[in-house]
């Protein structure tokens, strides 16, 4: 075996060398080693810990007072759960959220639908209302214009003029009944006087003579019920070219 | 001792802190016995125990339940106690050279001598051996009081100073090597 080093000398004063037994068979041996191994034996050996300063049996106390009061309680341990809070609430929040915003999307658009449905409905049904009246007029204004006509020459009115006042007048009974809750007087009137004057009219017999034609137009005031008319018609023609633009409006 | 540990330590994880308090007074003489030894000073000591309970305290949560409380505590207070001895290297200058220096401060040993001859080489071989101790790094210190003054393992040194088992092995080598040219020619004298 070759002579010690320094370490494997230390390593074996703290038998920490793997080759401990062939190290002692050495240092009998080897005189050089051995007396380089005593003297680094008496040196550690004289390397004694430094007498340590007594510390009394309320030492430990000391140290308790001296640190306790910078300490704060641990928290109790909970146990470990995949719902973990922190995470947990950030999660619950966001699904509230998204939860919140997918039903209040949902509410505002049932509630836009109906609106615009129900807004739509009523501005069809305004349309279908104008677009009638104008055409009940219309047919009325006609009825009328050859009335007042008839009574130039022509010693009867024949038999179809009565049958459309009839027919008018069934027509213009409703529709007075329908336009009575717009509270609209001039429609109101007109339809009246309107109702009026179909009424004589359907009820005047096969024929009407010259003569009872000139009396309805005098008493019924005729001319004055077309000029009515014709002013509804140019209110509404009004209304409908309103509507339609308020349609394309609605469409953009 | 250790399942006292373990209930104690549980109880303050709980939230009764006066627990810890029993765990100091268990391990505190221990603590500070290492730490005067690594430190060789009174106060320095002190501070190191009290820092040691203070990162343990902090740390608890960390402890690992089948880990022994004092050799965790233990590698607590060896980083604590490196710390301080950091701190004096920053501060303090030692001298390099080997020659006896009167003027170094001689720790109070206890008096086993019989006369003043041996009393005397008693205070001159305890400032040399102060000195040569002044003189390692704070690593080579704590493994040498571990290895030789408290008899620990290199596996042990390794761990709670936070190095491989070799760096341990060879920071005791090398406090070795220095303590030996520091104390050497006193023992040929003698």
């Amino acid at each position: 075996m070759n002579h010690l080093t320094e370490e494997e000398m230390i390593s074996h004063f703290y038998c920490e060398d793997l080759c401990q037994a062939e190290a002692e068979i050495h240092l009998r041996a080897c005189k050089r080693c051995a007396q380089a191994y005593e003297e680094l034996s008496q040196l550690l050996r004289s390397m004694h810990a430094p007498g340590v300063p007594r510390r009394g049996s309320e030492y430990g106390a000391q140290v308790w007072q001296s640190i306790q009061g910078s300490l704060q309680p641990h928290r109790p341990m909970r146990k470990r759960s995949i719902f973990r809070w922190p995470q947990f609430a950030y999660a619950a929040v966001c699904l509230l959220f998204l939860a919140g915003a997918f039903w209040a999307g949902r509410f505002w658009e049932h509630a836009h639908s109906k609106r615009l449905v129900a807004g739509g409905e009523q501005q069809t049904k305004e349309r279908v209302v104008l677009f009638v009246l104008d055409d009940h007029f219309d047919r009325s204004e006609r009825l009328l214009v050859r009335l007042n006509h008839a009574g130039g020459g022509e010693d009867s009115v024949d038999f179809p003029l009565q049958a459309e006042a009839q027919q008018l007048l069934s027509d213009n009974q409703l529709y007075r009944q329908s336009a009575a809750p717009a509270n609209d007087p001039l429609l109101d009137a007109a339809l009246d006087h309107l109702e009026q004057v179909l009424l004589e009219v359907a009820n005047s017999g096969n024929e009407l003579s010259a003569g009872e034609i000139a009396s309805i137009q005098k008493q019924m005031n005729t001319q004055g019920l077309l000029f009515q008319i014709r002013v509804l018609r140019a209110r509404i023609s009004e209304q409908k070219t309103n509507a339609q633009a308020a349609r394309k409006g609605a469409n953009i | 001792m250790g399942n006292d540990d373990y209930g104690l330590i549980r109880r303050v994880l709980a939230g009764e802190k006066d627990a810890y308090g029993l765990l100091v007074a268990h391990h505190s003489q221990s603590l500070f016995r290492v730490a005067f030894r690594i430190t060789e000073n009174e106060a320095d000591a002190d501070e190191v125990v009290q820092e040691t309970f203070l990162r343990g305290y902090r740390k608890l949560q960390d402890f690992d339940s089948r880990s022994n409380f004092g050799t965790w505590i233990y590698r607590i207070a060896m980083n604590c106690a490196l710390d301080v001895l950091d701190r004096q290297k920053s501060h303090t200058v030692v001298p390099v050279a080997g020659e006896y220096d009167s003027d170094l401060p001689a720790l109070q040993v206890a008096d086993r001598a019989a006369g003043p001859d041996r009393l005397l080489l008693s205070r001159e071989i305890e400032a040399r051996r102060y000195a040569a101790m002044a003189r390692l790094t704070p690593i080579e210190r704590i493994a040498f009081v571990m290895r030789h003054m408290e008899e620990r393992s290199t596996e042990e040194i390794a761990g709670a100073l936070g190095i491989a088992p070799h760096s341990a092995k060879q920071a005791v080598f090398r406090a070795v090597k220095k303590l030996r040219q520091s104390l050497a020619p006193l023992w040929v004298r003698s």
